[in-house]
């Protein structure tokens, strides 16, 4: 039974222009019935792809994803939650998506009525990398009361979780938020790469200093 | 290119006038580098300078000041800074460090002795080793008591020395000594084994953070790598062994060999062949290479704070970024430029 909130079929027709679509066009859409993750995947061959494509397609994913309104919980009276979290009813939850670059770098999206969940899972190729993320994170957790939209604890499996909720899409620019979800994900690789390369500087600095005074 | 946050470390290796007071000879071979390197740690103990400097200006021998300090320096060194009420001409410097049973065994005791001369005296009570001097029999000269403050600060390095020293000249002839063992902290240790024609020096090196583990790692790699420098051949040969306890030290009691603990431990060993200890370099050798494992340390946690002030700034400029997705609010009709461009902020609904 649809739920007589939700206008029949109209949600995705009206928002998702064919130039912005993340899948082909040729493709029927996806069955946003199934509950299982569609999964996109730029990995086609065993070279990682470049980061470009793999940015355009989240982009395209979350410019779809971010079609949400105000729905009340269905539930308790006077109570307004992000239905990605508090998932009281299957049916207004969407099919989530993943979209992969490869097997360490890649994105969940998890649509909603009201709200939509994004989690990233950043590239971590050593120990170097994974204490790097670790703490970038953690930092970046502790302060989501100014992030807004971050969600104070990632969903297991990924590294940073976003939440975005009707009401953030109403305040805010969509497209400007889209725009800071990829910056994001731009930024934090390369954030990453350069402390890991500072420390090997340093590092290197130190020995060649100690060991020049013999 | 690298930031140095937080203090500064100490830098200052050694005045450029150490000797006179009160064995001139023992310190004429001290390297005397006035080249300040910001990098490198300082041998002797500031706060104790910068007390006994203070003591020192303001001594009045009519009406002498009492003095009661205690205060650390690396490797859970204990120091005391005392006058007694009977005679507070006086004062007493005395240390308390773990290991110093171990290096009484190495002869540390005359060897000091040596350094200090008359200095000397009985061990106060809760401590290993005691200097006493007399305010009223002080140098006169100003560079004079300097040296003296120098020598006095040194107190640490010049105690660590002594199996250093005792295993140089072993080797210089031709003896070998069996491997001496110096417990400095509770969970570290240094080896020294002498062999015919070289000493090896083995540090034992722990982590607590799993962070500081990888970081360490990284750290103690390049100190592998950086001998492959053409300016650096001459450096005595660093190995790292990560995990298990080299060859050098089967049978040694006391070497971690639980599976879980083993993860943040690491041995490092230092292979010094006589030109790393001639006459000329010796002092030098030995006091740099106790500074080892405090260096590392310091480094690893200059590179966390960096990182911090590294993620400070990335935060701010996220911040940027999303504030940018919030639409100006306009209060009045005037444009938005005219309003002032004031501080946007977000809050929460």
């Amino acid at each position: 039974m649809p739920s007589p909130l939700r206008r029949p079929g109209g949600r995705f027709r009206q928002t998702i222009r064919p130039e912005f679509a993340p899948w082909p066009s040729f493709f029927p859409p996806p069955p946003f019935s199934l509950l299982s993750p569609c999964i996109l995947s730029l990995a086609m061959s065993a070279t990682t792809s470049a980061l470009r494509p793999y940015l355009n397609a989240v982009k395209a994913s979350l410019d779809a994803s971010l079609c949400i309104e105000n729905f009340p919980s269905q539930l308790v009276e006077r109570h307004n939650k992000p239905e990605v979290e508090a998932r009281s009813s299957k049916e207004d939850l969407l099919t989530p998506i993943v979209v992969s670059r490869n097997e360490n770098e890649r994105v969940l999206i998890e649509s909603s009525i009201n709200s939509v969940r994004i989690s990233i899972s950043i590239k971590q190729i050593d120990d170097i990398d994974r204490i790097l993320c670790h703490k970038l994170t953690r930092f970046l957790m502790m302060r989501a009361e100014n992030f807004v939209v971050l969600r104070r604890k990632a969903i297991a499996g990924y590294d940073i979780s976003f939440l975005i909720t009707n009401f953030h899409v109403e305040q805010m620019y969509k497209h400007k938020l889209v725009d800071f979800i990829i910056q994001f994900m731009e930024d934090i690789d390369k954030e990453i790469s350069e402390m890991k390369l500072s420390l090997n500087a340093r590092a290197r600095i130190c020995a060649e200093e100690f060991l020049k005074h013999f | 290119m690298i930031g140095h946050p937080g203090a500064s470390p100490a830098h200052l290796r050694g005045s450029s006038h150490l000797g006179a007071f009160p064995h001139r000879s023992v310190f004429s071979s001290f390297p005397l580098t006035s080249t300040a390197t910001m990098i490198l740690l300082e041998y002797g103990n500031l706060v104790l300078k910068t007390i006994l400097k203070e003591h020192f200006a303001n001594h009045d021998p009519a009406k002498p000041s009492s003095l009661s300090h205690n205060f650390a320096d690396f490797d859970g060194v204990q120091f005391n800074l005392a006058t007694e009420n009977t005679d507070r001409n006086v004062v007493y410097l005395s240390i308390s460090w773990r290991c110093f049973s171990e290096l009484a065994s190495y002869n540390a005791v005359s060897h000091l002795e040596k350094i200090y001369g008359p200095l000397v005296s009985s061990p106060r009570p809760g401590y290993d080793f005691t200097l006493a001097f007399n305010m009223s029999q002080l140098p006169a000269s100003e560079t004079e008591r300097d040296e003296l403050i120098e020598n006095l600060s040194l107190l640490k390095r010049h105690a660590l020395a002594v199996p250093f020293e005792r295993a140089f000249d072993a080797q210089l002839k031709g003896d070998t000594l069996p491997l001496m063992q110096i417990s400095y902290r509770n969970e570290e240790s240094i080896w020294i084994k002498t062999d015919k024609d070289r000493v090896t020096v083995i540090f034992s090196v722990t982590f607590k953070d799993p962070a500081d583990i990888v970081f360490g790692k990284v750290f103690l790699q390049e100190f592998v790598d950086a001998r492959r420098q053409t300016n650096l051949q001459n450096s005595p040969q660093v190995i790292f062994y990560p995990e298990d306890a080299p060859a050098e030290l089967t049978g040694v009691k006391g070497i971690v060999t639980d599976k879980e603990k083993k993860k943040s431990i690491g041995y490092v060993t230092f292979v010094l062949f006589p030109r790393h200890y001639d006459a000329v370099k010796r002092q030098n050798t030995i006091s740099l290479i106790q500074t080892f494992r405090d260096y590392l340390h310091y480094h690893i946690k200059c590179s966390k704070a960096y990182m911090h002030s590294r993620m400070r700034a990335r935060v701010t400029a996220f911040l940027q970024v999303l504030n940018r997705a919030k639409p100006e609010v306009v209060a009045d009709k005037r444009p938005a430029a005219a309003v002032g461009g004031g501080v946007r902020s977000f809050r929460q609904f």
